[in-house]
């Protein structure tokens, strides 16, 4: 059971969900899903006065943008799932959807803006969205404003939203694209211990342009353009070599209980190697 | 030294509570709950339906597992106000009368069940893939069964279970299970 005095809060509209945000500010949060905020206030590991949810606002639904598509906040992932096709490179989402630990229940449950706002370093979303250049939409009491998704992850769990502002979706670009997926975690109920999100331009079997984003391996998405590994072919050097140059960005890895730094920095080289393979069919 | 008397104060004001209406298992239900209490809280305790448990809390064992507007969720992941108005489904919904759910009548058949504590979230998983997919892989099956904690490991026994349940879906695809 929580244990505070909790109250809760369904706003009509985004005017009234940001205006109680403003007010109560450290006091208050968004409810999305729920699987991440409801287990910690049960465990006490957050303390709030007010939870406010989005379920009521409209923002339930994928829909087609010039370039690509929009995702409303309280879209889950099994909605996104449903919103087929996947065009370009979108169809990165639709991987790292449909591996969503947890199984159906969390991904009914479960929203993508949810995991973008909470920034976990050991997730699929925040990764993904950074791979495909996704563009995150908030909107504070009175104004409105977009911010890419590379410059809003700031930290580990820590993320560019001001004083009464929340998310109110992400669009991402469907260009043309081969893509590929790979997550390393070593148990089924486990987190993410490293994720590879490869965007590939169509070239025949070269990689020029390619670029890869690590996720959960530093407090940061991780974006590597591969230029600088490529021969003048577009082909990468021996694996040892780019598993070196992959330690070599890293920096300060992210170390958990579920794996150490040295660990994720690792196995960083070969993730990456293997969504690129799987981006190219190999 | 003076002593001033302690002023009591109304529970309402010190928790905020509120009338919750919804429909579970095809009947409407009104209770009084309060804001912080969890779905799972609400079944149990103020409706008595044992049959959704509560295991780890967390969203990790799947045992609080009910169908919320016709999803698979769970219950311990949804506070109970952001449930007014939905359409729910508990275990003992499948079977209101007396004639088990096709995909029970699997897994007992099958020995899926052993402690049974697990079933909530084995039962609700298998209907959602079966919704989806009457002839799944063991690997599709492990991983739609992947939110779900047994404690007793019986494993191998639910995978069969929802292979049987797949089976008997075949067999008779005009079949409508309850609640879909």
């Amino acid at each position: 059971m929580i244990r505070t005095a909790l109250r809760y809060h369904a706003p009509d509209d985004l005017g009234e969900a940001t205006e109680l945000l403003h007010t109560h500010e450290e006091r208050a949060a968004v409810l999305g899903g729920g699987t991440m905020l409801v287990p910690s206030l049960t465990r006490g590991d957050r303390d709030l006065d007010h939870v406010i949810d989005l379920r009521r606002i409209g923002l339930g639904e994928v829909s087609s943008t010039a370039g690509g598509m929009r995702i409303g906040a309280s879209v889950s992932y099994a909605r996104l799932l449903a919103a087929q096709p996947f065009t370009g490179a979108t169809r990165l989402l639709q991987l790292a959807a449909e591996g969503i630990t947890g199984g159906p229940q969390i991904r009914c449950q479960g929203t993508i803006c949810g995991s973008v706002a909470y920034a976990n370093p050991s997730s699929d979303v925040p990764a993904v969205l950074v791979a495909l250049e996704a563009v995150i939409h908030l909107r504070g009491p009175g104004h409105s404003r977009a911010v890419p998704a590379e410059a809003f992850f700031l930290d580990a769990f820590t993320v560019d939203l001001r004083r009464g502002e929340l998310l109110t979706g992400v669009t991402v670009g469907a260009r043309s694209a081969r893509v590929g997926y790979y997550k390393l975690k070593l148990a089924e109920g486990s987190w993410p211990i490293a994720t590879a999100s490869a965007v590939v331009p169509d070239a025949g079997d070269s990689l020029i342009g390619a670029t890869v984003t690590l996720g959960a391996v530093s407090a940061r998405p991780l974006r590597l353009d591969l230029a600088p590994l490529l021969d003048g072919h577009g082909r990468l050097p021996a694996a040892a070599d780019v598993d070196d140059w992959v330690s070599a960005q890293l920096g300060e890895p992210w170390d958990d209980e579920l794996a150490p730094g040295d660990y994720r920095r690792m196995v960083a080289g070969v993730v990456l190697r293997r969504a690129l393979q799987r981006a190219q069919g190999k | 030294m003076s002593h001033t008397q302690p002023t009591e104060t109304p529970l309402e004001d010190a928790v905020p509570a509120r009338e919750l209406s919804m429909t579970v298992n095809d009947r409407l239900c009104r209770v009084r709950c309060e804001d912080r209490h969890l779905l799972v809280e609400v079944l149990r305790e103020q409706l008595r339906l044992k049959g959704t448990h509560i295991g780890c809390l967390n969203g990790d064992c799947g045992a609080c597992t009910v169908e919320l507007n016709g999803e698979p969720v769970k219950s311990c992941l949804v506070l109970a106000p952001a449930a007014e108005g939905a359409e729910i489904t508990t275990l003992e919904g499948l079977a209101l009368d007396r004639d088990l759910d096709p995909v029970q009548i699997a897994f007992w058949e099958n020995d899926g069940f052993q402690c049974g504590f697990c079933i909530p979230g084995q039962i609700f998983a298998t209907r959602r893939l079966l919704a989806g997919n009457t002839d799944p892989t063991d690997a599709e099956i492990r991983s739609a069964l992947a939110g779900n904690i047994c404690r007793c490991t019986g494993y191998q026994t639910i995978v069969e279970s929802v292979r049987a349940a797949a089976a008997a879906r075949r067999d008779a695809p005009d079949h409508v299970e309850k609640g879909t």
